[in-house]
């Protein structure tokens, strides 16, 4: 035996990129967890790399709460921005895609394509609105088994999330224990404290307090918009850590403000872009829907949290960062600790970085070179 | 740093398989890169989860396979029920613990039995090396100096014996390796030994 390192292998890295989102259908009710179904099930999603003959070198993504099915490549080689997580996944990237197929949907309840509140009902011709059916962390997990289904993967190599993509990982791992060959949760929780929720609930009262809103009947051009903005702000701040804003703002000022209230500092016209740009994006009835499945997680209920993770069978890595105050490192440590105690096979790891809860989304080669191990180990 | 003697740096590793019995639940407090654990692993077949603070520890287990959990070591202990683990095993890291004995005490509560392994301060040449040179041991597995190194609290076999004793700690087996860790020895270990490990329980 040698104790000395071989530094990963690194294969010439590339991009995946131009892609091409595809549409899951299903023409059968969905039935919801809390009660109610929609007569057809929509999930909209990309993949990259090649299913193997096997079919048994899938991974599955699971994107946080505004993120979408797009997590790597491009639309158009004009297009400047790639998907979400395009440092991650790409040829000789972490998640290797000259090896694994890797699989990313838009969830269900969101607004990129799948089935959701701003979604159209078949059954009426007009959007579901606040008829959609109340929604849970593992509906979502059920429709993705659907769309893995649709694709004639038995079993996936590996579920990997982020966030609320953390959370579905878990559920995967919960409900699916024969279906899942490893799984990575990063900066997640077992449930939301009370300050979270209290964030989430102060989002959500922005959003139905503001007239555009009424009562989810909104049009595309009178919606809630004020109040989708500034719950993206205040969610946006939770996002980041106080470090990471100090250093990447201070208080670095506008030269333009005239009026006592225009924008004065470089951190306001920041939070009040990403506000706006997010109105463009989401719609104010998924953030209610998708914002209220996350409160109501709850890994503790409905005995204990070594109750709930004693199915799993899966290998797992939980991974924490020390600047998360959002869903913060001992709400990741707790998770493992549980499985420990279970005997499980997990691991915990913890990175000093400063980008608070957005960590994970942040170029970091400790965290390539962990997710690379874990998936090859 | 590449150990020039990777032997002496898995000195109790032979020791302590000897010890574990099939299949059992083992801790590694301090576990490095996971390198005990995946050896008690293969030989055997024990469920292992180890412990260290240290990231860069925390990626060679993972490509080694073996469960860890970065943190501190006394944070994980209070997370485990009494005899969690058949085995909680401290390989040359008591010395770095801020309590000691608090820390052995948890071991023991969350184990069925502890395994402490540790350099001997009271062996002839580390003594030597402090009264005629007025400086401390450097080794192979110790290479760095004082400045670069971890705080320690360094202890001889004697010292360890009598804690054991006042706390009621019952030693089940013990072995003492010789200056080059390798033979084992059992005459005037606290002057000869040049490493010690020890089979522990609680006496109730």
């Amino acid at each position: 035996m040698n104790d000395s390192e071989q530094t990963a292998q690194i294969s010439e890295e590339g991009e995946v990129g131009i892609v091409e989102y595809q549409d899951f259908v299903s023409t059968e009710p969905f039935h919801f967890e809390s009660g109610g179904s929609i007569p057809e099930l929509r999930l909209r999603y990309e993949t990259y790399g090649h299913l193997n003959e096997a079919k048994d070198n899938a991974i599955l993504i699971c994107h946080a709460l505004t993120g979408d099915h797009h997590c790597a490549g491009v639309y158009s080689m004009d297009e400047r921005k790639p998907g979400w997580w395009n440092f991650m996944i790409g040829p000789g990237k972490p998640i290797n895609t000259s090896e694994y197929f890797v699989i990313c949907s838009n969830a269900l309840g969101g607004c990129q394509g799948s089935s959701g509140p701003g979604s159209i009902n078949p059954e009426t011709g007009k959007p579901y609105n606040l008829d959609f059916p109340k929604l849970t962390v593992r509906d979502m997990v059920r429709a993705q088994s659907q769309l893995i289904d649709s694709l004639g993967i038995d079993r996936l190599h590996a579920v990997v999330g982020g966030s609320m993509g953390g959370m579905q990982t878990f559920q995967w791992a919960i409900d699916y224990p024969d279906r899942v060959g490893r799984y990575i949760a990063l900066a997640c929780a077992a449930r939301h404290n009370a300050q979270t929720i209290a964030f989430n609930d102060t989002g959500r009262q922005a959003i139905i307090t503001d007239p555009g809103w009424q009562n989810g009947n909104y049009t595309a051009e009178n919606g809630p918009d004020q109040g989708l903005a500034v719950a993206r702000m205040m969610a946006h701040i939770t996002y980041l850590s106080d470090v990471g804003l100090e250093h990447k703002f201070g208080r670095k000022r506008r030269a333009s403000a005239k009026e006592h209230f225009d924008i004065e500092f470089e951190v306001e016209s920041y939070l009040r872009y990403q506000g706006q740009s997010f109105v463009t994006r989401f719609d104010a009835n998924s953030y209610l829907y998708l914002t209220k499945a996350l409160d109501r997680f709850d890994l503790h209920a409905p005995e204990s949290l070594d109750d709930t993770l004693s199915g799993v069978t899966a290998p797992g890595l939980v991974v924490g960062f020390t600047s998360d105050w959002l869903y913060p490192p001992q709400g990741n440590r707790e998770l493992v600790e549980s499985l420990l105690r279970l005997g499980k096979d997990a691991s915990y790891a913890e990175l000093a970085m400063d980008y608070g809860h957005d960590s994970f989304l942040v170029r970091a080669p400790k965290l390539y070179d962990l997710i690379r191990r874990f998936l090859h180990r | 740093m590449h150990p020039k003697n990777p032997k002496k740096r898995q000195a109790d590793f032979q020791v302590i398989a000897r010890w574990v019995n099939k299949g059992e639940r083992v801790l590694d407090l301090g576990c490095g890169r996971g390198v005990l654990l995946e050896y008690l692993k293969q030989t055997k077949g024990v469920y292992g989860v180890g412990v260290d603070i240290d990231f860069d520890k925390i990626l060679s287990c993972v490509k080694r396979g073996v469960p860890v959990y970065q943190g501190d070591v006394n944070e994980v202990l209070a997370s485990f029920q009494d005899n969690a683990f058949d085995r909680v095993i401290f390989s040359r890291t008591v010395e770095q613990f801020d309590a000691p004995d608090a820390t052995l005490r948890e071991g023991l509560r969350v184990g069925k039995r502890v395994t402490v392994g540790f350099v001997n301060h009271g062996f002839w040449k580390n003594r030597l090396n402090k009264a005629v040179w007025g400086r401390r041991t450097v080794n192979e597995v110790y290479p760095n100096p004082w400045h670069a190194s971890m705080p320690a609290n360094p202890f001889s076999v004697a010292e360890f014996e009598d804690y054991c004793q006042i706390k009621e700690i019952s030693i089940g087996k013990r072995v003492y390796l010789a200056g080059d860790w390798r033979s084992e020895g059992t005459l005037f270990p606290n002057l000869l030994a040049g490493y010690a490990i020890y089979d522990l329980a609680s006496s109730n």
